[in-house]
């Protein structure tokens, strides 16, 4: 037994020594040193030898065992330590294993930020219908027959005649056509954004698109002034371009809103020093706005002596385009891999 | 439109410190948006004023001549082909460097063979009018050297408004109007417009002098002015009215349709001069179908019922208020005129210059509505000028003065404490009273609130309640200087929108999970398009003035803009897909009003969510398991999606390859590979598998889908079993497992996880491997027991299908 003892002992301390890495490490502690392992076989041994012959080999082979686990302990740390010459050189300057993934339309971004930023102020997101009549296009926003918005250049009309021989159905082209179905269905107060898809019908170039999105914004209460219009607009500006920027505003002439008004910002880009993006004025001009006209709060069954609104609109291709600079508007519908994968 | 800066000057005094930058600024905060500003003197840099010292013939060319010019710093050899070029002439010389007004650039250059360092130029190549017959040559107060700007006195700067932004503002159309603004920007004096009417001595006497004019539609001809004039001779403008049109982008003519532009241009009034002697009397109405008229630019418009034209009592002679025509255009021997000075109904004139495409000067002001009064104002304006530039004017006949609406009074009541409140701050009631007044609004009464009278030139459509009279106001007293304050709301629960949650939940995995790019194609296809996929076109809603062939009709379905998004990308990938979340458009009504009627239906519309991609080996079963995981992701881990064959199949899709989808036994869309004819027909490399799902069922299912909850974690363990039954091909996989789900409830699943069909079995059979797991809530399975279970299910399989355990 003592021999078999001294045995394992020598051949244990001798495959020890020709560790290199720590697999090989791992299979002499498996071999040799596991529950089921040759030292153990042995100590399982221990049990069959007379009772005399037993104690002295116990004490043997637990001097034996202390001694292989501490050899053993001491190997790996120098293992660890790297004091061991390496036979296999990893490089740790490949990648990881990349996961593919797709990619979001920008106008899908922005419009996500946008949505957050109202939710996130107690708004709600509404929806409406893309192919629209020209009553909630158009009349009930007090865009009388004769405006020149109505006129053919401008809105894509849908090949179907009423009783009365006109084209009454249009694709929307702006998504205040909500407001009024908004106002029906949900009375006042009201407080909501309306994301979507609007239509003009003028011919595309870089800067111009037939198909393309705005959000909406719409708040309606007793007491809504031009004051709280101008606060709304500065907040969604900060929130949209940074905590320092400016807004200024003019009027503007819209026939939903009175007074309407436009907002620029002050250009994230150059801080309003002036750049190519700014055209070098210093100012972004980013939304229409407005207090709410009378007419339209009527058509939307809303009492215009109790409450009033404020409205405003974002084109989302103009943020993105902002954003992201992006140079030419047809690329949003262009469904092009090489432009979707930058974003 | 062009504003000049020295025509404003005529009507208030600008002083120095208000720069045109300052005039650019402040009028883009307060009324219309000025697009830039030009300052004339840079046209004419590096243009100077030379003397000609010496004239000799070019050797090489008859038509030519060498010529050396003293411009003071130095003496310029240039070789010209002016025809009155002379010695001691003073002449405007461009340099080398200058870029004249027609856009020439002036370079070192050498003329058959001989050098030339500069050009003397014509009055045409300096844009002050078309005269080409030789050079200008200058006064002799020109000094040599002296820059060209400065010997003809340009410094005058023109502004460039926005058209757009004069939408509601007929008033402003002319220099007048924005001078008025300009006065009460910058609180500066505005001087009355001229409106002195023409001295009686300028008339001659006689008793049978009416002009004869007949209105046959009243309805669309609002005012109608007329006077005949005779010793007119029509020349050439003098300077100080061509350079004022020049300056505003307009070509000189001459003085006659000079003039008539100059008072346009200065009050806003279109007037129009017919040649007298070709035109004995004057009537208006609507054209008859099919008239034709040739116009002053030498084109023949074709008339119907809805066009207003003036006549000579017979033959259309102008478009009313669009254009004149040919066959009573005024020319050089013209002695007589017919000035006509009149008020259109402003949609009359919008639809006739549509239709017709032409759009001028004049529709321009009048489809705006234009004050009713300034026709009157024009007319005694233009004699007036008329007298100065035709000495010899006669008036033949009185002024005609057709008026067909009695100008009403508008009077708008404006409260201040309710003026406030719309505000959100108090404007001082002077204020509002010194901004009111200076724009020529009329303040009535001053008890109980403002009684404003509206003026006539406001009335037509801008100003016709409190709110416009509002944002008169506040325009005025700067949106800039109005504090901004949060309003205070009650709190309310923003409404839900779990649609639009969901929408973005499928695109954030479709996306980052399933590695599926967002299109967003066009809600317009075409007919070529629709017939490559073989669908029926015919029910599709379409629109009726479409902008190309190319998008024509409203999409019912994703497919097609999909496919397309395939095609167009396969150059530049080998596996790639799309997704879109989009809407469909049917021709039938659907649930939405048209207007409060409410008996009226928008057409069915509804969302979609389309898939496609292009795989290497196996579009069709990619695509599912894109499908599979998004469902499972977006519904529950335990929702049960199915695939069963279609009852019936859209003309693009694989006779076999193709399936409808159904989520908890209901229906939501449709699955195929293209077939080979349609990949051809769109010229696709590799066939295709495409999707469409109804996303408002599809949402329907998920919002009634109740929330997993948890359940005890099994106390005893599960026994698995993996069998392989082989099948005929015909049967389906989903049948097969929802017999082996439904034989015991001890049998809790079966996972497939093989399939197999090749050389080890018959060609019309398959093998399906599934792992089955047996579980008792209640006790730990014996062998025994599961043993007994599966014999009896084994034999079931047999009965039912065919099925034949597979042995390995």
């Amino acid at each position: 037994m003592k021999d078999k003892l001294n045995n394992l002992r020598n051949k244990f301390l001798q495959e020890l020594s020709e560790v290199k890495d720590i697999n090989y490490l791992r299979s002499i502690e498996l071999k040799y040193l596991s529950r089921k392992g040759e030292l153990s076989e042995m100590l399982h041994e221990l049990k069959d030898l007379g009772d005399d012959l037993r104690q002295e080999a116990g004490i043997m082979a637990n001097r034996i065992k202390k001694e292989l686990q501490e050899k053993f302990l001491e190997a790996e740390k120098l293992l660890n330590e790297d004091k061991v010459q390496a036979t296999s050189s990893p490089d740790v300057t490949l990648p990881g294993e990349k996961s593919f993934h797709g990619h979001l339309n920008p106008i899908t971004l922005v419009q996500n930020e946008l949505e957050d930023l109202f939710t996130s102020l107690g708004f709600s997101v509404i929806d409406g219908p893309e192919l629209e009549s020209d009553y909630y296009n158009f009349t009930a926003l007090n865009v009388p027959p004769s405006h020149p918005a109505r006129d053919m250049q401008d809105t894509f009309y849908v090949d179907s005649k009423n009783k009365e021989g006109q084209f009454d159905l249009l694709m929307r082209t702006q998504t205040s056509s909500v407001q009024i179905r908004a106002m029906q269905k949900y009375g006042a107060p009201l407080k909501a954004v309306i994301p979507g898809r609007c239509f003009r019908n003028e011919a595309t170039d870089a800067r111009h698109e037939h198909t393309f999105y705005q959000v909406e914004g719409l708040v309606i209460d007793k007491d809504i002034n031009f004051s709280n219009l101008k606060s709304f607009l500065e907040i969604v500006g900060q929130r949209l371009f940074g905590p320092n920027t400016k807004m200024r505003m003019r009027p503007k002439f819209f026939p939903f809103v009175e007074p309407g008004n436009n907002a620029e910002y002050t250009c994230f880009l150059c801080q309003g020093k002036g750049c190519r993006v700014c055209k070098y004025t210093g100012w972004l001009e980013i939304v229409g706005a407005g207090l709410v006209h009378p007419e339209v709060l009527r058509a939307g069954g809303i009492d215009p002596d109790v409450y009033s609104g404020l409205a405003f609109g974002f084109g989302l291709n103009r943020l993105a385009m902002l954003k992201y600079n992006i140079n030419d508007v047809r690329l949003f519908n262009s469904n092009d891999l090489k432009f979707l994968e930058q974003f | 439109m062009y504003i000049s800066l020295n025509w404003l000057k005529e009507y208030i005094k600008i002083p120095a410190k208000i720069t045109p930058a300052k005039i650019a600024e402040e009028l883009t905060s307060h009324t219309v948006e000025v697009e830039g500003f030009v300052n004339q003197a840079k046209q004419f840099e590096n243009v100077v004023v030379g003397k000609v010292l010496e004239v000799k013939k070019h050797p090489n060319a008859d038509r030519l001549r060498l010529v050396n010019v003293d411009i003071k710093t130095q003496k310029l050899d240039i070789v010209c082909g002016a025809p009155n070029i002379a010695v001691d002439q003073l002449v405007p010389v461009a340099l080398v460097g200058a870029i004249l007004p027609n856009g020439l650039e002036i370079k070192e250059s050498v003329i058959r063979g001989e050098k030339s360092s500069g050009m003397i130029c014509a009055e045409d190549e300096l844009g002050l009018g078309k005269n080409h017959e030789g050079i200008m040559v200058l006064k002799s107060t020109a000094k040599i050297g002296e820059l060209f700007s400065k010997y003809i006195k340009v410094d005058d700067v023109i502004f460039e408004i926005d058209n757009k932004s004069l939408s509601n503002r007929p008033d402003l159309l002319n220099h007048y109007g924005i001078a008025r603004e300009l006065s009460v920007i910058f609180d500066l004096p505005l001087k009355e417009y001229e409106k002195s009417a023409v001295k009686k001595s300028n008339f001659i006497d006689k008793a049978d002098n009416e002009l004869e004019v007949k209105i046959d539609d009243q309805e669309s001809c609002l005012r109608y002015l007329a006077v005949r004039v005779g010793g007119i001779e029509v020349k050439e403008s003098p300077d100080w009215l061509k350079s004022k049109l020049i300056a505003i982008g307009q070509r000189p003519i001459n003085n006659i349709v000079d003039l008539t532009n100059y008072v346009m241009f200065d009050c806003g009034q279109p007037m129009h001069a017919f040649d007298g002697d070709k035109v004995p009397k004057i009537a208006v109405r609507k054209a008859k179908r099919d008239e034709i008229i040739e116009t002053l630019d030498e084109k023949e418009k074709v008339l119907n019922e809805s066009d207003l034209i003036i006549t000579d009592g017979k033959k259309p002679i102008a478009i009313a208020g669009i254009m004149g025509g040919k066959n009573s255009e005024i020319d050089s021997g013209t002695n007589k005129l017919i000035l006509e000075s009149a008020n259109f109904l402003a949609s009359s004139i919008r639809k006739t210059s549509q239709k017709l495409g032409l759009r001028t000067e004049a529709s321009v002001r009048f489809e705006k509505s234009l004050d009713i009064n300034l026709a009157k104002i024009a007319l005694d304006r233009f004699l007036n000028l008329l007298k100065e530039l035709c000495p010899n004017l006669v008036i033949e006949s009185s002024i005609t003065d057709i008026n067909q609406i009695a100008v009403e009074e508008k009077d708008i009541e404006l409260n201040l404490n309710w003026l406030a409140k719309k505000i959100g701050q108090e404007i001082n009631q002077d204020i509002v009273v010194k901004i009111l007044t200076k724009l020529g609004f009329r303040i009535k009464s001053a008890e109980n609130g403002l009684l404003v009278s509206v003026p006539s030139w406001r009335a037509t459509k801008d100003i016709n309640t409190r709110e416009d009279l509002a944002e008169e106001v506040l325009r005025l007293y700067g949106y800039n200087n109005i504090e901004a304050r949060l309003p205070v709301l009650m709190l309310n629960l923003p409404l839900p929108n779990q649609e639009r949650l969901l929408e973005r939940k499928i695109k954030q995995f479709l996306s980052i999970g399933e590695n599926l790019n967002e299109a967003y194609n066009y809600s317009f296809v075409s007919d070529d398009q629709l017939n490559k996929l073989s669908i029926e076109s015919s029910n599709h809603l379409r629109l009726a003035n479409p902008l190309s062939d190319m998008y024509t009709i409203l999409r019912q379905s994703l497919i097609p803009g999909l496919a397309l998004n395939i095609k167009t990308n396969q150059a530049k990938e080998e596996k790639f897909g799309f997704f879109e979340i989009g809407n469909v458009f049917f021709n039938t009504p659907g649930n939405l009003v048209k207007d409060t009627s409410g008996d009226q239906f928008l057409p069915y519309q509804e969302k979609h969510l389309g898939l496609a991609l292009i795989d290497a080996d196996d579009s069709f079963g990619k695509l599912k398991s894109v499908i599979n995981n998004l469902f499972l992701n977006i519904i529950n881990h335990e929702a049960q999606i199915e695939y069963l064959v279609a009852d019936s199949l859209p003309g693009w899709s694989d006779k076999q390859l193709s399936a409808k989808i159904l989520v908890f036994g209901e229906e939501v869309g449709f699955i195929g590979l293209l077939d080979r004819i349609t990949q051809k027909n769109i010229n696709l490399k590799r066939s295709s598998a495409l999707a469409e799902i109804n996303f408002y069922k599809l949402a329907a299912i998920i919002f009634k889908t109740p929330l997993l909850t948890f359940k005890e974690i099994p106390k005893y363990p599960a026994v698995m079993r993996d069998l392989a039954f082989v099948v005929n091909n015909k049967i389906l996989y989903n049948d097969l497992r929802n017999h082996i789900l439904n034989f015991n409830p001890l049998l809790r699943s079966a996972l497939l996880f093989d399939v197999y069909s090749g050389d080890k079995l018959a060609s019309d059979q398959k093998s399906l491997a599934f792992r089955l797991t047996y579980r008792a809530d209640d006790r730990t399975l014996l062998a025994s027991e599961v043993d007994a279970i599966q014999s009896d299910l084994v034999k079931y399989l047999e009965d039912r299908f065919e099925a034949k355990l597979r042995d390995f």
